[in-house]
């Protein structure tokens, strides 16, 4: 790429980014939704939602779930990971990727699970009934949501310790275990402050996402009206009647005041995350350490964790999905059934969503990693002011939670005269999704371009190939493997998305995710738990071609 | 003729000074070596002349065109100037067949196809490895990839063929073998080379001409030989060879020579430097020229034998004079002092 081509890339992305995020500013500060003819600057909405009591039940209930999720999390997966990279613990090798499944299921299909599981009228709670008699836990509660909140965020963490913990030779401990330390004391003294950053970086990450919690709230927390910022924010929608768009904007910039600063604290922690990557020794052959007969408790531990966060929602989810009716004294084998699925293909929006989804993850998603490579192409190995511009952009977008992305884009589109026919399409949701996993999926794909040295390129120039060549025979075609598995992940995270397609679902916009939203509002819990299941075998199916590809590319 | 001009060349990253004026001609057909330290600026200017980097002062010509001129704002970018470099690295490109490695240069120049094959093919003859072509990268020796990224430079007939570390990544013994296969084949393409290397060894075995470079200077050019035998400074004598180092105070001076002492005995030397009467001054000299002799003389020292060394061809032995050390190579020695004569042509004071 020449110079006039990445800056009017790095431009255009300022625009993308900076446009949704400058509306909702703008419209906070009005006294009317932004299109109507007559308008005027007010402070008005401000006062209304800093006088309003439930603006701060829903931030302070962020913050204690927030915190406590974090507290739950952090030592679950920072102790999960060390026993699965570091110990002989039994059958590691088949627990490892279903670990990650939480990641992979969308929150809002994982509570529909607890609700039909673990709910007042679910399976194990009629089951735990009749066999003992009563019941020793209550679903709605807050202190229920921070728990499966924590619990269900223990895959973030266990990825960040874990990747570290690879990536530390072996030699290190070896080293400790030489000058005389024991396998705990090493793990104390030596491994667990080498990944302490990487640790706190995760700790930092959950708590951010802690404050963007949308789904479980949505379904865990409404029965007993337990608000967060984000169904604050869903809920505000209907609240004086009319759309107040006004007041969401305040709430957005709320939302985003208090993500910024998370969001520039990961980064700042990420670096420091790095700081032993290079330090690191031969990380060649890692030996376990045998950690005796603490391997059964510690593999129970994993089992029970793996039962409660993966096993009973889900296997719930997909048996609601197949029965006609359930209950105390009612044998489940009697009344399978495949209505629910029948019933899925009579509504037209509901195939139509299903479709829908399907293409956004599949040519959706291959396109967004195409504009992430254009981006990343853009700012590769050119140091300048304009590629600092462009760090600090990529941070705006991950600020905003999915509700807040897909709200502030149906505002641009409502806004922008030349977009507005383009609402109703699924483009709309497309640039929602592009712009969300804008971080994400620039990370994944520069994760790619430095695993190319910089002769290589060099070399291409030398023999005479403009920038322009470079890029497309040797910097694209080097990349290709990695290319393709960035469009896996993000065909995958594309597909479980819930939140960010809720205000652009429109006939013609219909995603899984977002129509799972608004059914659940309806209380139409048959067509939910088919579609829930349907998504989960849409998203088993990625991951499989994920496993696949990683296999062969192994191989 | 001067095939490649650098003249009063300056490069800084921020604030520090990489290159502090350089300026060499490098004529048609000679292999000139950069020899320096780490940090001394010899692979940035390599990079330099690739068009890699970008100087903030001087002007680099090839031929008769100028290719970077800081004063005229102009700078040819690396595509356009036409050269082949072979890097540290190799940097062969994974994807790509080493045919194909080869061949992209003279794609890049729309070579018809016939004329492609036959010219790829005769390259790889010249380097040796005319029946590799369909292999990848990954499936070669290091000696094989270097062969391989060598015809990738040779292949479009530059004007100049630039070498980051040639044989870095070669073990010892190939190493060798490469140092006189590499001269050989530059040699008989009559190709202008320059290359880069910190091994002096490997630049007297290889170069014509080398310049030695220092902090961003040039601190000699010329013949291995020149270098070897009348180095300029105490840096470019330490640098070129193993040397017994002698920290005194100029005794006298008569006919361009000096007097210095080596614990209480006094040493003629070769006037270097210019040092005057007391001033601080470092005799220098090659260990291959510390004769051990059987009596004392003009410019000998008694020594005591501290330890003997065996490596293989000769012997390297330690002397203790005073709190001075000195090393000599030699037959097998019996323990307790001997003479050693050091002569004064070869003795620099610096």
């Amino acid at each position: 790429m020449n110079r006039a081509t990445r800056i009017a890339v790095i431009v255009a992305m300022a625009i993308a980014v900076l446009a949704p995020i400058g509306l909702v500013v703008y419209q906070s500060f009005l006294d009317g939704p932004f299109f109507q003819p007559k308008i005027s600057f007010t402070l008005s909405a401000y006062e209304f939602v800093l006088d309003d009591e439930d603006f701060f039940d829903a931030l302070y209930n962020s913050a204690i779930i927030a915190l406590g999720m974090t507290a739950i999390a952090v030592p679950v997966g920072a102790l999960l990971a060390f026993l699965m990279t570091r110990t002989d613990l039994p059958g590691r090798r088949w627990i490892e990727p279903v670990i990650l499944v939480p990641m992979f299921v969308s929150s809002v299909v994982l509570a529909f699970g607890f609700v039909v599981s673990l709910g007042p009228a679910g399976f194990v709670t009629l089951w735990f009934k009749s066999t003992f008699g009563f019941v020793p836990w209550y679903l709605y509660s807050k202190w229920t949501l921070i728990v499966i909140a924590g619990l269900t965020h223990v895959p973030h963490v266990f990825l960040y310790t874990s990747s570290a913990l690879r990536s530390l030779g072996s030699d290190v401990e070896e080293a400790a275990r030489m000058t005389g330390a024991g396998p705990l004391r090493t793990a104390l003294t030596v491994s667990l402050p080498m990944v302490m950053p990487n640790i706190l970086y995760a700790a930092v990450l959950v708590f951010f996402l802690g404050f963007e919690l949308f789904g479980l709230p949505l379904v865990l927390g409404d029965p007993e009206g337990i608000l967060v910022l984000a169904t604050y924010l869903y809920k505000l929608t209907n609240k004086l009647g009319t759309p107040s768009y006004q007041l969401m904007a305040v709430v957005v910039v709320a939302i985003i005041c208090i993500a910024l600063p998370l969001v520039a604290l990961q980064r700042f922690l990420l670096r420091a995350a790095n700081r032993y990557v290079s330090v690191k020794g031969k990380a060649a052959a890692q030996k376990p350490v045998s950690i005796g007969v603490w391997r059964w408790p510690a593999a129970a531990m994993i089992t029970a964790w793996l039962l409660f966060t993966v096993v009973v929602p889900l296997s719930g989810l997909v048996l609601r999905a197949f029965v006609s009716s359930w209950g105390e004294g009612v044998n489940l084998f009697d009344v399978l059934t495949l209505a629910h699925f029948r019933e899925l293909m009579e509504f037209p929006n509901l195939t139509r969503g299903i479709v829908n989804t399907l293409l956004i993850a599949s040519v959706g998603g291959a396109l967004s990693v195409g504009v992430y490579t254009m981006l990343n192409l853009a700012a590769h190995r050119w140091p300048s002011g304009w590629t600092r511009l462009m760090d600090y952009l990529v941070l705006l977008p991950r600020a905003m939670p999915g509700l807040v992305a897909g709200l502030a884009i149906f505002w641009v589109f409502l806004f922008t005269p030349f977009l507005a026919p383009l609402r109703q399409t699924m483009i709309a949701i497309w640039v929602a999704y592009t712009l969300v996993w804008l971080a994400y999926g620039m990370r994944l794909v520069s994760g790619a371009l430095l695993q190319i040295g910089p002769e290589l390129e060099e070399a291409g120039r030398i023999v005479g190939a403009s920038p322009g060549r470079v890029s497309r025979d040797l910097t694209i075609p080097l990349i290709k493997v990695g290319l393709f598995s960035s469009w896996l992940l993000i065909f995958v995270t594309f597909m479980r998305e819930y939140s960010t397609g809720v205000y652009l679902l429109a006939p013609g916009t219909e995603v899984i995710g977002s129509l799972l939203v608004s059914l659940w509002g309806t209380g139409a819990v048959d067509l939910v738990t088919a579609l829930s299941t349907v998504n989960i075998a849409m998203i088993g199916g990625g991951l499989l071609l994920m496993s696949l590809f990683g296999k062969r590319s192994h191989g | 003729m001067a095939k490649l001009i650098i003249d009063d060349l300056h490069l800084s990253y921020g604030s520090t000074d990489i290159l502090k004026g350089i300026t060499a001609t490098f004529a048609q057909g000679e292999i000139v070596a950069l020899l320096g330290r780490s940090g001394s600026g010899k692979t940035t200017l390599l990079r330099s002349i690739a068009g890699l980097e970008e100087p903030k002062k001087g002007v680099i010509s090839i031929g008769d065109q100028p290719v970077f001129d800081a004063a005229a704002g102009l700078n040819v970018p690396s595509e356009k100037r036409g050269l082949g470099l072979v890097f540290q690295s190799y940097a062969l490109w994974p994807h790509k067949t080493v045919f194909e490695n080869v061949a992209y240069g003279l794609r890049l120049r729309n070579v018809p196809k016939a004329e492609l094959q036959q010219r790829v093919a005769a390259v790889l003859e010249g380097v040796g490895l005319g029946h590799l072509g369909e292999r990848y990268p990954h499936q070669m020796s290091g000696g094989q990839q270097q062969r391989v990224a060598l015809a990738r430079a040779l292949v479009y007939n530059p004007p100049v063929i630039l070498l980051d570390e040639p044989l870095s990544n070669l073990d010892a013994k190939l190493r060798e073998e490469a140092r006189i296969w590499i001269r050989t084949l530059i040699k008989r393409m009559n190709l202008t080379a320059v290359f880069v290397t910190h091994d002096q060894v490997e630049a007297m075995a290889i170069a014509d001409r080398i310049v030695l470079l220092d902090g961003g200077r040039i601190v000699q050019a010329g013949t291995p030989e020149q270098l070897y035998t009348e180095p300029v400074s105490l840096f470019a004598s330490e640098f070129m060879g193993v040397n017994n180092l002698m920290k005194s105070r100029v005794q006298d001076k008569r006919g361009g020579y000096a007097r210095i002492e080596l614990s209480g005995h006094p040493l003629w030397g070769k006037d270097r430097a210019g040092k005057g009467v007391s001033e601080e001054a470092t005799g220098v000299i090659r260990l291959e020229q510390v004769e051990v002799v059987d009596g004392e003389g003009e410019n000998r020292v008694p020594a005591e034998l501290e330890t003997s060394v065996y490596l293989g061809s000769h012997w390297e032995h330690v002397f203790r004079c005073g709190d001075q050390t000195l090393r000599a190579f030699g037959r097998p020695l019996s323990a307790g002092t001997h003479w050693l004569h050091l002569p004064p042509e070869q003795l620099w004071v610096f």
